[in-house]
């Protein structure tokens, strides 16, 4: 058995490494902070009593958890990029819009400044390509 | 003795376990991504494996934010299908191994891999698409499943590297399990995939194809590449193609291809599938 040799990584510019990718937040520890509350609340609609108390009285619901005013907006507005960069994370807000009875199809489609006829459309004409969305600064 | 015997990879996503409950797979946009695996549910038929380690992530089902393991093994007697928002899929409880479980658990720990036991788990469409498309609608699954969460969600996931020798540990573990069984172990997730932002619904077909090709023979190329390679070139989701290597690291120094199929999409995502068995060391 070969164990190839250990490399030592920067945790710093391996972090700053994720601000070069193009319409993407990646779900760092700083995020995962930020949006703890965020994504617990998200969480809790996996339970079906939760979720009959989320649809009579959203707002209300919401009081219960310790989001940030904005956090609270942007739910209730189901603006997904907004909550993406108040630290919220795609799976546990995927909670949100399946209890409003959104497919993954439906709900991406909205973060991607599409239609989703257009978007569907894309997907199956194989996607969107990555040339021109790999880094910012290479513009590659 | 115990022994890994073939290697499965394959997507996970969601809305193919929705294609299979209702019975949507004979649809025009479902036929061509079960028509891949029709192959592997007949070879599966042929050669049922006693145990299945099946490699997957949690999608926040099991685990919140509260606790957040890289490597996670389940070893419970039983693990239900969860409700993950809209009821709990109706597919067959999977059946664990205990034994074989604590027993990798115990050997990977001794082998400095730092496992977290779970022995109370429901498991999401991350495990039980997988069997699914593997083998199909059956009343109970045909064997008994070793889950193995790996987190790919909150950053840093484990690197590929670690993955590639997490899989090779689990292989010695494996073969000094006295009892004979035919043990298979599959990693799930990807292809390229992105669930998040203006990037959302990225696709790269050919790195995922060159992905495909690098797990069979001898190259052990894939376990060096990046997560930032994962993020520019596969989309945010891409990352969980670093659970393929576990499966990859366990079949040893060179596998043999048996069966591959690529399709896009099943909703945003690329299906990719690979059959391999074990070449030879």
């Amino acid at each position: 058995m070969t164990v190839p040799a250990k490399r030592s990584i920067d945790i710093h510019s391996y972090l700053a490494e994720f601000d070069d990718i193009p319409g993407t937040r990646v779900f760092t520890a700083k995020r995962a902070r930020q949006g703890y509350h965020l994504n617990q609340f998200a969480m809790s609609l996996m339970k079906a009593e939760n979720r009959e108390r989320w649809k009579a009285d959203e707002r209300a619901y919401l009081e219960d958890w310790t989001l940030t005013e904005e956090q609270k907006e942007a739910v209730l507005a189901r603006d997904y990029n907004r909550l993406l960069d108040l630290g919220g994370n795609i799976y546990f807000l995927s909670k949100i819009f399946s209890t409003d009875g959104q497919s993954f199809l439906q709900a991406v489609s909205t973060m991607s400044g599409m239609s989703l006829d257009d978007y569907s459309a894309m997907m199956i004409a194989g996607g969107r390509s990555p040339a021109g969305q790999r880094s910012i600064k290479e513009k590659r | 003795m115990a022994r890994i015997t073939a290697g499965i990879g394959s997507s996970h996503v969601p809305a193919l376990g929705v294609a299979s409950d209702f019975n949507k797979s004979e649809e025009a946009y479902w036929k061509p991504v079960f028509a891949g695996y029709e192959w592997t549910k007949t070879w599966e038929r042929e050669h049922v494996p006693d145990v299945v380690i099946l490699v997957y992530n949690d999608h926040a089902t099991a685990f919140d934010m509260k606790i957040i393991p890289t490597f996670a093994i389940g070893c419970a007697e039983t693990f239900q299908p969860a409700d993950e928002g809209w009821g709990p899929r109706q597919v067959p409880v999977v059946e664990g191994h205990p034994d074989l479980a604590w027993h990798i658990a115990q050997s990977c720990i001794l082998d400095e891999f730092d496992m977290t036991i779970i022995n109370e788990m429901d498991v999401d469409h991350g495990l039980t698409v997988p069997l699914s498309m593997m083998f199909g609608k059956p009343d109970a699954w045909p064997c008994k499943v070793i889950p193995l969460a790996v987190n790919v969600v909150t950053y840093p996931p484990p690197s590929g590297n670690r993955c590639w020798a997490l899989g090779e540990a689990i292989a010695r573990a494996v073969e000094s399990y006295p009892e004979d069984l035919n043990v298979q172990i599959w990693g799930t997730g990807g292809m390229s995939h992105q669930l998040q932002g203006p990037r959302a619904g990225l696709i790269n077909a050919e790195w995922d194809n060159a992905f495909l090709d690098g797990l069979v023979g001898e190259s052990d190329r894939l376990r060096h590449i990046e997560h930032i390679e994962y993020l520019r070139e596969t989309g945010s989701e891409g990352i969980e193609m670093v659970m393929w290597l576990i499966m990859r690291g366990a079949l040893g120094q060179k596998t043999r291809l048996l069966h591959k199929h690529y399709h896009v999409p099943a909703s945003n995502t690329a299906v990719g599938h690979i059959v391999l068995e074990k070449a030879g060391d």
